[in-house]
């Protein structure tokens, strides 16, 4: 079981947002997406979650085509994603939440079960496994609206969990949360790691947090693949560096 | 008071019922943005199809609960077949062609039923109830009991399990629904199937009230004013404004109708004011819309810009 993409491309008019992208990710491995705004990452996730075309390539996982799918096709396969910016819905709960990524991923049930499932063994079991390891238990009946935008990242991450993933693309998880909330949001995700064994692409664009949490990186630049290993490497790679700070 | 009390009582039973067609317009609306203008044909088909499965000796609950089930494909069908073409034009294309929905569900029922009054079968043994010197007929009660029984199942429903959950979200953001994995096209056309069931239910128990004839589907417009003074987002507003209309209507006709009346014969030639039961709602619909335009329960239409 392994995600593979070959020579991914995405053009908006004559701008190649994704450029020819091929790279690869096997189960408990965490890989960074990294590169400067507008190289194409989120692009990336987009097109491999569905909710935007590709123009040419291919997006494997466990050798079936992702590409072509619809959303709800893709998170049934277990890949499942979070995203950059939370929209707020407004008077659903962080429980309502959970439980709809949960019944998103899920391949297929009987409609008796869609209508009668048992509430309070789902509940209960959602709290246990996302809710509790998260920190959001206590939180589990707010609405989301009331809570702090650091918060609904976690709510966001905790549904896409909720999904029982198996390759999770995390789109800027730690953006906008304040460096102890960074921190606290870079330990989960080593921890999901650790625990349900997934792939998982994450585009992150503070350094700090792609260093301790990726065991490998690909830099991408306007929409291509610039480099590909380590972010040792990657720091003193003059082609990354050159796209970050410019001609020396 | 005992005939207030009477004209209270019948007007719940009524205003129940426009609850449960007001409860399916909020459904559309809510999960698709479309006001659906259908809705009042919805209500005259579901009608003749008890009507029709009643004359075919079919026992009275399966004939009611054949004839909602019955609605609840061609809702299906009305998404799949014209909801869904139409998915990138224009709301108000999409409007008008629910609009032109109406138009073509009354004009099959006049090619099949014609346009006379008819005869409802009774569903609902005659007679009435005799509660503290109010005299409530089966049928008002019958109306009554159902519709209040499936608006607050139906809430329940929306509230408490899964699918509701999965239509509360595609109600609340449907791209957001859409971006977590929901097939929001699905929940589209179980909202328009749940509607049309809802509507045409409505439909039958109309029917029983007032008899059958394609004007039907002019009481479903009421709905609308029903939906308006609610709040176009807000299910619990469709059933509380359904009951508020239906008292209304029957006490205009009731007492604000003779009282007019007797002054106007005493001091004009006018000798009758009509059915102003009928004018009642839509004056309600323009003061709410002045003062409330969100209406009682409505959230306030906000855009980020």
């Amino acid at each position: 079981m392994t995600f593979v993409a070959t020579d991914v491309s995405i053009r908006f008019g004559g701008v190649h947002a994704v450029d020819r992208l091929s790279l690869s990710v096997s189960p408990g491995e965490i890989l960074g997406l990294i590169g400067p705004n507008g190289a194409g990452k989120t692009t990336f996730i987009n097109c491999i979650s569905g909710a935007s075309r590709v123009d040419t390539g291919s997006a494997t996982w466990d050798g079936e085509q992702l590409v072509g799918r619809a959303p709800h096709e893709i998170i049934r396969r277990g890949v499942v994603r979070t995203f950059q910016n939370v929209s707020s819905l407004h008077d659903l709960t962080v429980l309502d939440i959970v439980k709809l990524g949960e019944a998103a991923g899920r391949s297929s049930r009987g409609l008796l079960e869609r209508f009668w499932s048992s509430e309070r063994d789902r509940e209960n079991g959602l709290t246990e496994t996302v809710l509790r390891p998260l920190r959001l238990a206590d939180i589990a009946n707010q609405p989301l609206q009331t809570l702090s935008y650091g918060l609904r990242k976690a709510v966001d991450l905790a549904r896409a969990l909720a999904a029982r993933p198996k390759l999770l693309l995390l789109d800027e998880p730690v953006a906008g949360l304040t460096s102890h909330e960074s921190a606290t949001m870079a330990e989960v995700i080593r921890s999901v790691r650790d625990r349900i064994g997934c792939a998982v692409i994450m585009v992150e664009h503070k350094m700090h947090v792609v260093n301790s949490t990726c065991d490998r990186i690909v830099v991408m630049a306007s929409g291509a693949k610039i480099f590909e290993g380590s972010s040792q490497e990657a720091q003193k790679d003059p082609e990354v560096r050159r796209v970050y700070l410019g001609e020396a | 008071m005992n005939f207030a009390l009477q004209l209270i009582t019948a007007g719940l039973a009524v205003g129940s019922v426009y609850s449960l067609i007001a409860l399916g317009i909020v459904l559309i609306y809510k999960c698709t943005g479309v006001v659906n203008f259908g809705q009042g044909g919805f209500l005259v088909l579901g009608a003749y199809l008890t009507y029709a499965l009643r004359a075919a000796e079919i026992p009275t609950p399966l004939a009611v609960v054949g004839s909602a089930a019955g609605m609840a494909i061609v809702g299906m069908a009305a998404e799949r077949l014209m909801l869904r073409p139409m998915a990138r034009a224009p709301l108000v294309a999409i409007m008008m062609a629910t609009l032109g929905m109406m138009i073509l569900i009354n004009a099959v029922c006049l090619m099949i039923w014609g346009s006379d009054q008819r005869a409802y079968p009774a569903l609902f043994p005659d007679g009435a109830l005799d509660m503290f010197g109010i005299f409530i007929t089966y049928n008002y009660i019958a109306a009554g009991i159902l519709s209040i029984g499936l608006s607050l199942g139906f809430l329940a429903f929306y509230r408490f399990t899964n699918l509701g959950l999965m239509q509360r979200c595609t109600a609340n953001n449907t791209k957001a629904a859409l971006a977590i994995g929901i097939h929001t096209g699905n929940q589209n056309c179980f909202a328009w199937s749940m509607s049309a069931a809802l509507a045409g239910l409505g439909g039958t128990l109309l029917a029983t009230l007032n008899g059958l004839s394609l004007g039907l589907g002019s009481i479903g417009l009421a709905a609308f004013s029903v939906v308006v003074l609610g709040g176009l987002d807000s299910l619990a507003g469709a059933v509380v404004a359904g009951l508020l209309l239906g008292v209304l209507q029957t006490l205009t006709a009731g007492m604000l109708t003779p009282i007019l009346e007797n002054f106007l014969r005493a001091y004009t030639s006018v000798y009758s004011v009509g059915a102003l039961q009928q004018v009642v709602p839509y004056c309600l619909l323009v003061v709410i819309l002045l003062v409330r335009p969100q209406g009682i329960f409505g959230r306030k239409g906000t855009e980020r810009l």
